[in-house]
């Protein structure tokens, strides 16, 4: 395991551990935010890329990623 | 017990609503506070939403929770995913979120707080909202179809002809218009121009990391160029005040169009994931910060609006914009109280997204009351001004004079006391040269904004940060807007092309990329030219051009939904689009027609070019003025043209159906039952 996967995982324990003693609503209000902007910030597309083709994230795949986004998300209006 | 209580609440709600709004409506004479807006605007909007949009959901549209939308049949993934509804809400919210909603307010504030906030709460709860909801759920019914495709289905070819060419026309005036206020933000500023020249940098290193060093993490990437952004604006305020380096980023209003066309350009024709990805989701980041940030410091604050209920130039005689409340309050407000550019989002992503059918109501409704609240918190950045500073920085040099000894008489002239040299003090407490004649509403909302944001956080002694936060938050906002306006309305002109020589139609060729790309920036980069050289500042034409522009498309929206309900059998509340539609084919056709034969020269074009021809000046540049005039009500003429269709064909159509000569048939996808609702009872 490489430094940034181990203080990822580090992160994620703390925040874990940091949420676990928080209330029930406190805790779900944080998950959907997270949740909200994933998909806003298109993390969460991401990650249903990678589970959709079986892959690892890497720059290869992102760019994959970012080529089919461009067919779909380019064509969005943007509003004013 | 529960009952009563829960109506108990309401009726307190009720009677909160009206006594704000009889408050803001009613009170004369000493100034209010911005909480009765706020107020006013909760309970509009809580009540809307809990009735009005309850009774749409029930009667209307009969919401089917046990139907299975799109999202759930056509599963894949990528398009079509069933997600939380929050989420989805938003979403939708950080898609229809624009600059609309933040310049519209703050120019329309020129007759006073109290139009355009009535505007904007009974605008939205009654058509905006209305609109955005019924155009989501009949999207969702039908797989998930865009605006156009819904037009030419139910109504027919002219329908859908109609909607294509208003979603074209809107996109090259927006783009026009939205131009035309970042380069009024940004000219003769040093320090704005240097923070939005970086934040390309700041985007093309995102766009490294997130595609080599940190694949998919987006936030993550978006925080470090937010601190990036920080640091760009705390260094501007060295650029600004160095003399070396300064002239290098003082740009003129000329020189900054031509750099805006030259990106648009360039922009159009680059990989997405190098500079447009990055920048979009940082300006997302800012953009949903900036409104948190706003609406707490707002609530903790409670400033003072310091702008009168009603001024002077309710007459039709305002420097901002000419022409009376009725139609002009209402087209210069859109995206706060109905757009129809709403209507292309709410038929795009976010139905293939709908898990339920009733929560269609949280998302289409919901998220335009959102929206709407924007639009309020502009209108009290823009009313916390003094007045007579809201109209020196707004007004054109061709109205209140060039010189600010001079600009400054002419508006304490009007009743709203203003000195050169309180100006010159503002000027220099935000970091900039000068605030006199800064048209578009951009800089007045961050001088407002930032206003509010050194009272909460810092003091006076970081207003320049605030303000010029303000102002990149606003431009690179609107910059965002022009990139994926300009990209998308290259692939329609590609699709439509395609059809006459098929290589124009593939959206991977490069001369059909370069080709296309030049013809939409040339359209709206000519709206843009017109604008700057425009003596008037640009607005005072462009502006109304946009709104007639949205609310039409929202007309043909409205008609859309309209036939919809009447072929649903349901005639009988037909109103709850009809009455909207026949307001603001009220207010639009008005407006065109004010704006096209309008005999006083600051409101027609067609006066405005007489004007021009008749006078003693006759040079290459009157010449421009004239034609661009006459370009002007051209534009205006044919959209008011295609709308008219399009209203006789529906008009056409819903008597053929309720006469029975046509039957009341509707395109939906069959019915499926959902599997959630099993699973949910399991």
């Amino acid at each position: 395991m490489n430094f940034p996967q181990r203080s990822r995982q580090a992160a994620e324990l703390c925040s874990a551990g940091a949420l676990a003693s928080a209330p029930a609503w406190l805790r779900g209000a944080t998950k959907l935010l997270l949740s909200t902007l994933r998909e806003i910030f298109d993390e969460a597309a991401y990650s249903r890329f990678l589970a959709r083709h079986g892959m690892r994230s890497c720059p290869r795949t992102y760019a994959a990623f970012m080529r089919e986004q461009e067919l779909s998300k380019a064509r969005r209006p943007r509003c004013c | 017990m529960r009952p009563l209580i829960r109506t108990l609440i309401w009726f307190i709600i009720a009677i909160f609503g009206a006594l704000a709004l009889g408050t803001i409506a009613l009170h004369r004479g000493e100034q209010i506070n911005a909480l009765w807006l706020v107020v006013a605007a909760f309970c509009a909007y809580a009540l809307g939403y809990r009735f009005y949009s309850k009774f749409i959901s029930a009667k209307v549209l009969m919401l089917d929770a046990r139907r299975a939308t799109p999202a759930e049949r056509l599963d894949n993934g990528r398009d079509f995913l069933p997600t939380n509804k929050w989420v989805v809400f938003g979403h939708h919210f950080a898609a229809i979120a624009g600059p609309g909603p933040l310049v519209g307010p703050v120019l329309a504030a020129q007759f006073g707080y109290l139009p355009g906030t009535l505007w904007i709460l009974f605008g939205a709860v009654f058509a905006g909202c209305v609109q955005d909801f019924v155009i989501l759920l009949f999207s969702v019914r039908r797989e998930g179809k865009s605006l156009t495709e819904m037009a030419r289905e139910e109504i027919g070819t002219v329908g859908g002809f109609v909607a294509y060419a208003a979603v074209i026309s809107i996109i090259v005036i927006l783009l026009g218009v939205a131009s035309l206020i970042v380069v009024n933000a940004l000219k003769t500023s040093p320090w704005g121009v240097f923070t939005i020249a970086m934040t390309i940098p700041i985007a093309l290193l995102m766009g490294f990391y997130l595609r080599r060093l940190r694949p998919g993490k987006v936030l993550e990437v978006s925080a470090v160029g937010f601190v990036l952004v920080m640091l760009a604006i705390w260094g501007g305020q060295w650029v600004s005040q160095n003399a070396a380096i300064a002239p290098w980023f003082t740009l003129s209003a000329s020189t900054l169009a031509v750099v805006i066309i030259v990106y648009g350009f360039a922009a159009s024709a680059l990989p997405v994931w190098l500079l447009l990805a990055p920048r979009d989701y940082l300006s997302t980041f800012v953009k949903l910060g900036t409104i948190g940030l706003l609406a707490l410091g707002i609530v903790a604050l409670r400033p003072t609006l310091h702008m009168p209920p009603l001024t002077r130039f309710t007459d039709g005689s305002g420097p901002i914009f000419a022409g009376s409340i009725f139609p002009f309050a209402f087209i210069t407000i859109a995206c706060g109280a109905i757009s129809g550019f709403h209507s292309l989002i709410s038929s795009g992503t976010t139905p293939k997204l709908i898990r339920r059918e009733p929560e269609t109501r949280m998302v289409g409704y919901g998220a335009m009351i959102a929206e709407s609240m924007v639009a309020v918190m502009a209108m009290i950045a823009a009313c916390v001004l003094q007045p007579g500073t809201y109209f020196a920085i707004n007004s054109p040099a061709g109205i209140v004079g060039r010189a600010p000894e001079v600009a400054a008489a002419t508006i304490s002239g009007w009743g709203f006391p203003v000195t050169a040299a309180q100006m010159h003090t503002l000027a220099q407490t935000v970091g900039e040269q000068t605030l006199f004649n800064r048209t578009g509403g951009a800089p007045a909302f961050a001088v407002g904004m930032a206003h509010i944001f050194s009272s909460s956080l810092g003091g006076q002694a970081v207003m320049a940060i605030w303000y010029h936060f303000a102002i990149m938050f606003e431009a690179l906002f609107i910059l965002t807007v022009l990139d994926a306006g300009t990209r998308v309305g290259r692939f329609m002109v590609q699709d439509a092309l395609g059809h006459v020589w098929k290589p124009l139609g593939q959206t991977s060729w490069y001369p059909s990329i370069l080709a296309t790309s030049a013809l939409i920036v040339a359209a709206w980069g000519a709206f843009l030219w017109q604008g700057v050289k425009d003596p008037l500042g640009g607005i005072n034409s462009l502006w109304p051009l946009f709104g007639i522009a949205n609310q039409l498309l929202a007309t043909v929206a409205l008609c859309v939904a309209t036939t919809i309900i009447i072929k649903m059998k349901k005639a009988r509340y037909s109103l709850t689009t009809l009455v909207p539609l026949a307001w603001l084919v009220a207010v639009t056709f008005t407006a065109s027609w004010q704006k096209m034969f309008d005999s006083n020269p600051r409101i027609g074009f067609l006066a405005h070019a007489r004007q021009l021809a008749s006078s003693a000046t006759s040079n290459h540049e009157v010449s421009r003025l004239i034609f661009n005039d006459r370009l002007d009500a051209a534009v205006t003429g044919i959209l008011v043209f295609l709308v008219t269709l399009i209203l006789l064909e529906s008009s056409f159509l819903w008597v053929s159906v309720l006469s029975g000569r046509v039957p009341a048939r509707v395109k939906e996808a069959p019915f499926v039952p959902t599997r959630f609702a099993a699973e949910e009872q399991l």
